[in-house]
């Protein structure tokens, strides 16, 4: 990465307003999922228009967009929480999860909208206490921001291309 | 008697011919699973290795597994896919290294540039003759008679078959010729696909958990909420089960189809699975294309053993390839396709419904935990028996979804193979 480009995408690229705005919001979709609090989850993204895609980097790097999760509109986005509250409820072992990130990138697309790549690292806890990785990757987000942030889309790339088990939950 | 000088011929087998129950030991013991890799991959099965699509071009290649045993299928200039042993025969390193890849005819392995050609023959060794009249290998030694382990293959209809068993019948005999059961993997390899992704998950759990799951219509509507609740399936449906060579078998339905008179006894039963009143905000999910195939088959599982599953959930395709890691450890390979011939909007229906598939799947997702509780439950049960009669004692095709006799006729082809 060239030094023009590296600084054209640092975080202080961006107002400390916006970084700050953008922070509350990875830290309120993370402390939501981390709860299995769907509803919250939700209230991360744009009501009027966004998306959400889950999808491993073996895919992703061959330019292939089938995804764990496909929500390809908000509506998607609210029949998830449904899905995972109301219809799957109390038939698959719930798992504890704790996601870690470290923001890397961000930069203006213009107006009040901003691109954003964070790692994430989620490890989960099972029914037996026993805690191990369920995924690592990174978001690679469109972020509005006009007093209160909200995703537009986001896309979790992971680089777990054999996930364990199964995901109930978005990453 | 030790199970390790036995390899489980002295589990508590019901009598011969009776395979309405096994004993748990075949899930949890790692001298069946050793024999299993000898007598059912190593023996006269046919394994599934690919799409034929993913090594489009002449030294393409793709790494998979037989069993647990590490294997190559490569593409050669004479346009046919060969496949060997990913070990190299000199000293038993991998020849390939990554999951798939392009070359230019030759595969050489990093340890020693021992090389070897689509076909597994080897063609390059290194100081061969030695270096300044040093070393070399000895003069009787035959480059011929050093080649991997070669694998035979079959491309049926676009589906890449692997034997180690040179005296196989054809895939197509092994399916079943003009069986239901062939018929319906016709009717999904009807014309070129395209692959749309994979997806892989680890399961904790015996292979054969997950393989009588795939047999099983009779859980779909009792575990998979989604399915009962949307009505793309219920056991009150039009459809059935078929069997071919025993352990073949092919679940079959038509949403849309139920029987009022079950609806009602499945109502009574006050099951939890009978959830009415939700809608989806996002009904396109649901709707996709009717009529792909010109019938009203909404749901097909293609159990074709030991390795595969083929599946057409509503308008999504996809092959699943069971790869037994340890006797209580498997990976599950999903590939996604669609047709060569695919409109955009049919790629795009497929891309969304692909949510109801895979390891987060809408109507999958409870697949994988299903096979783990099941391996968490049998620790020490190695003499006690399931029980698999519903829908009767014997394996046979029947036009309902309230059976178990595919997962009997899989229990029967598998004592044959492995000579309980």
């Amino acid at each position: 990465m060239s030094d023009q480009v590296r600084s054209d995408t640092r975080l202080s690229s961006v107002s400390r307003d916006v970084r700050d705005q953008i922070a509350d919001l990875q830290a309120d979709y993370i402390a939501a999922l981390d709860s299995q609090d769907m509803k919250g989850w939700l209230a991360s993204f744009d009501e009027n228009n966004s998306s959400y895609f889950c999808r491993s980097k073996e895919n992703e790097d061959e330019g292939l967009e089938v995804g764990y999760m496909f929500d390809d509109c908000h509506e998607r986005i609210c029949d998830r929480v449904k899905f995972v509250d109301e219809i799957w409820a109390g038939t698959f072992e719930e798992y504890q999860t704790r996601h870690f990130l470290q923001p890397t990138r961000c930069k203006s697309l213009g107006e009040d909208l901003y691109s954003a790549q964070t790692n994430f690292t989620v490890m989960y806890t099972d029914d037996a206490g026993i805690t191990k990785v369920l995924a690592s990757g990174c978001y690679d987000d469109e972020i509005v921001v006009n007093g209160v942030a909200r995703l537009r889309s986001r896309k979790a790339v992971l680089d777990t291309n054999v996930v364990p088990r199964y995901m109930v939950y978005p990453i | 008697m030790d199970a390790r000088v036995t390899g489980g011929m002295d589990l508590n087998w019901p009598e011969p011919g009776v395979c309405d129950a096994v004993p748990y030991g075949v899930f949890n013991e790692r001298e069946v699973y050793d024999r299993e890799m000898e007598r059912i991959y190593q023996g006269p099965t046919w394994n599934f290795l690919g799409l034929a699509v993913e090594v489009p071009n002449a030294g393409d290649y793709k790494s998979t597994f037989i069993g647990d045993i590490p294997v190559v299928m490569t593409r050669d200039d004479d346009g046919n896919i060969y496949a060997w042993e990913n070990r190299c025969a000199h000293r038993g390193a991998l020849v390939i290294r990554d999951s798939c890849g392009s070359s230019d005819g030759s595969h050489t392995c990093v340890y020693h540039q021992w090389s070897f050609n689509n076909k597994g023959d080897l063609i390059g060794v290194p100081f061969r003759r030695g270096l300044g009249g040093n070393g070399g290998m000895p003069d009787d030694f035959d480059m011929k008679e050093n080649p991997v382990r070669k694998i035979r293959t079959e491309d049926y209809k676009g589906a890449v078959f692997g034997t180690f068993d040179w005296d196989m019948e054809d895939v197509d005999s092994y399916l079943g010729g003009d069986s239901v059961v062939n018929g319906h993997v016709k009717r999904i390899f009807n014309r070129p696909v395209k692959v749309l992704g994979h997806a892989r998950q680890y399961i904790d759990s015996n292979w054969k958990f997950y393989a009588e799951n795939t047999k099983d219509p009779y859980h779909a509507s009792l575990l998979h909420l989604f399915h009962m609740t949307f009505g793309l399936y219920r056991s009150s449906q039009t459809g059935g089960v078929r069997l071919s060579n025993d352990w073949n078998s092919v679940l079959f339905s038509e949403s849309g189809t139920d029987d009022e008179k079950a609806m009602e006894e499945i109502d009574d039963a006050h099951l939890r699975t009978f959830q009415s009143d939700y809608s989806l905000e996002d009904m396109s999910l649901l709707a996709g294309r009717a009529g792909e195939w010109n019938d009203n088959t909404t749901l097909v599982i293609l159990s074709i053993m030991p390795s595969l599953v083929i599946q057409q959930i509503q308008n999504t395709l996809a092959v699943r390839q069971i790869l037994p890691k340890s006797e209580s450890e498997f990976e599950l390979v999903w590939t996604f396709f669609g047709y060569e011939d695919d409109d955009e909007e049919l790629t795009n229906i497929r891309l969304k419904q692909i949510n109801l598939i895979g390891p987060a799947g809408m109507i999958s997702m409870e697949d994988g935990e299903s096979s783990v509780i099941c391996q968490q439950a049998i620790s020490r049960s190695r003499n006690a028996r399931n029980v698999l009669q519903m829908g009767g004692r014997t394996p046979e095709d029947q036009d309902h979804l309230v059976t178990e006799s595919t997962i009997r006729g899989f229990w029967k082809k598998y004592r044959e193979l492995m000579a309980y």
